[in-house]
């Protein structure tokens, strides 16, 4: 999504819904930089290399944390 | 009283133990310089000198009856104020904690008690470790000593600052996505991010759960492992602790480095981004020092520094969000502006990019440990330019995203910053050395060998 697809307006719809409801105009502007950054990250992933042997990173093994 | 200053912890504390030096006379002569200076560089958030006196009396009643703890007893050391001191409010130098009391010491502030340290304050950071410089915040953010009216890297700022002006020998920082590495590096001091998992998190605000690291800051090597030492070790109650022996950081101090296999990542300063020239002069001097001092070095190819930078984002930004959604519901209002853009970043980020980021970091940082069957440690770019003016937004954005420490968060690799000189306008200069997970002795090493040819770490700053 490049940055004419999303408004101040649509931040804010977007904030409201996760409870976000009291941001000032100035915090909103703050908030659509934020999301277009991360939206070009978003872009940027490589996510085309990976295969489905591929797990993330946190997936774990029960070791004994009962040992100090 | 400035000499004292300047001491190492090794100097300090064969002075302590043969009582040529007594820790209150140390810690009083450090409080004194603080005190005199600081106010020029604010790397002190909150300075503690009752408690240091405290701590000094009691180490120096120990030492006098003959109970030497260590080579840290009686050396005074600071906290990041993102780590916990039992009584003393943790505020993450933000609004939301500031009157937030620390009910225990965190697991590192403990270790460093019982080793005998004399606590001395807690130090600045960004807010939450991510927003700032900021001068919107209850306190100001820190200077850096070598010029004032520059910064003085971050997120760890006090705890690099401090150990530059000689406040103190030994801080305690935390590393994300560069956090103690970036200050070491414009303040002229030695920084390591150890493995992930070898130094507990538990007591310490979290930024990100699974990129966060802590670890010391120091003007000298030898005195980065003395307190690596010290504070690593497995935390049952720390998801993330790696639960294996720690310890004999200092034992491979004063070998050679003859023979050494050392893989240079030339890309990440001189393709993925351009390096600052004085920046680069001073890393391809320390590789031609390294080939004389008898290594072997060469180029090494590892995923472009973007796709490293792109996946610890994607994955810092989510985690840092899940933390603060409720206080971004309540009291957006209380952050500052920097810290709150930083941290709304993860508002919107899709949980199938969080998930897949996670799994590249998995490719990423497997494709990078296997580059150690090839090389026994690895050469590269810390900041790309040298530290910026505090006072020039656009630079110092700029200067947040030049910089090749963040695969070393993503690989949880040994990192540490090292001087390699100063720019012709007197600000340090710095590169990465970094290691497999857990050799951290070995890193150690090539950084102490590169530091004796060199005396970089002898300089310190005029301060104002």
């Amino acid at each position: 999504m490049t940055k004419v697809d999303l408004s101040i307006d649509d931040v804010r719809t977007m904030a409201e819904g996760i409870g976000m409801t009291g941001l000032s105009d100035g915090q909103l502007q703050e908030l659509l930089r934020a999301t277009l950054a991360s939206r070009a990250r978003r872009t940027a992933l490589r996510t085309a290399t990976l295969s489905l042997a591929d797990e993330p990173a946190h997936v774990f093994n029960l070791v004994d944390r009962s040992q100090p | 009283m400035t000499e004292l200053a300047w001491l190492t912890i090794a100097q300090a504390s064969t002075l302590l133990k043969t009582k040529q030096l007594s820790p209150v006379e140390y810690a009083s002569a450090l409080i004194a310089h603080g005190e005199r200076h600081d106010p020029h560089y604010n790397a002190y958030l909150r300075a503690t000198p009752e408690l240091a006196l405290a701590d000094a009396r009691r180490a120096e009643a120990q030492i006098m009856r003959g109970e030497w703890r260590g080579p840290f007893h009686g050396v005074p050391y600071g906290l990041k104020d993102i780590v916990d001191y039992q009584g003393l409010p943790t505020t993450a130098h933000s609004k939301i904690l500031q009157d937030s009391i620390a009910q225990a010491d965190a697991v590192v502030t403990q270790k460093l008690r019982d080793a005998g340290g004399v606590f001395m304050g807690k130090l600045s950071t960004h807010e939450f470790a991510i927003g700032g410089p900021s001068f919107d915040l209850p306190w100001p953010p820190a200077r850096n000593p070598w010029n004032r009216d520059h910064f003085c890297g971050g997120s760890s700022s006090g705890s690099g600052a401090a150990t530059a002006a000689g406040f103190l020998p030994a801080a305690i920082g935390s590393d994300t996505g560069g956090s103690i590495r970036n200050p070491a590096g414009q303040c002229g001091v030695v920084g390591m991010k150890p493995t992930y998992g070898l130094v507990s998190r538990r007591g310490v605000v979290p930024l990100s759960f699974s990129l966060d690291h802590l670890g010391p800051l120091t003007r000298t090597v030898r005195d980065n492992a003395l307190m690596l030492d010290v504070i690593a070790g497995h935390d049952a109650q720390d998801p993330g602790s790696a639960n294996r022996a720690a310890g004999g950081y200092t034992s491979e101090l004063g070998r050679d480095v003859k023979g050494l296999r050392i893989g240079v990542i030339r890309h990440f300063f001189a393709d993925d981004m351009q390096a600052d020239p004085e920046m680069a002069t001073s890393i391809e001097a320390a590789l031609r020092r390294f080939e004389a001092l008898g290594a072997q070095v060469r180029d090494i190819t590892t995923a472009p520094l973007g796709e490293y930078a792109t996946c610890n984002r994607v994955i810092l930004t989510s985690e840092a969000f899940a933390i603060h959604e409720q206080w971004m519901r309540e009291r957006a209002q209380d952050y500052g502006a920097l810290g709150r853009e930083r941290l709304m970043a993860g508002a919107f980020v899709r949980a199938a990019d969080y998930v897949n980021a996670t799994r590249l970091r998995r490719k990423l940082a497997d494709a990078f440990h296997a580059l150690f069957s090839e090389v026994d440690i690895v050469i590269t770019s810390n900041s790309m330019d040298p530290a910026c003016r505090i006072d020039d937004p656009q630079a110092l954005e700029q200067a947040y995203a030049r910089q090749s420490r963040a695969p070393f968060n993503l690989t949880g690799s040994p990192a540490i910053s090292v001087p390699t000189g100063f720019s012709k306008n007197g600000l340090p200069l710095s590169m990465q050395i970094v290691g497999k997970p857990f050799s951290e002795a070995l890193v150690y090493r090539v950084a102490h060998c590169y530091e004796q040819a060199t005396g970089w770490t002898q300089r310190h700053p005029d301060l104002v």
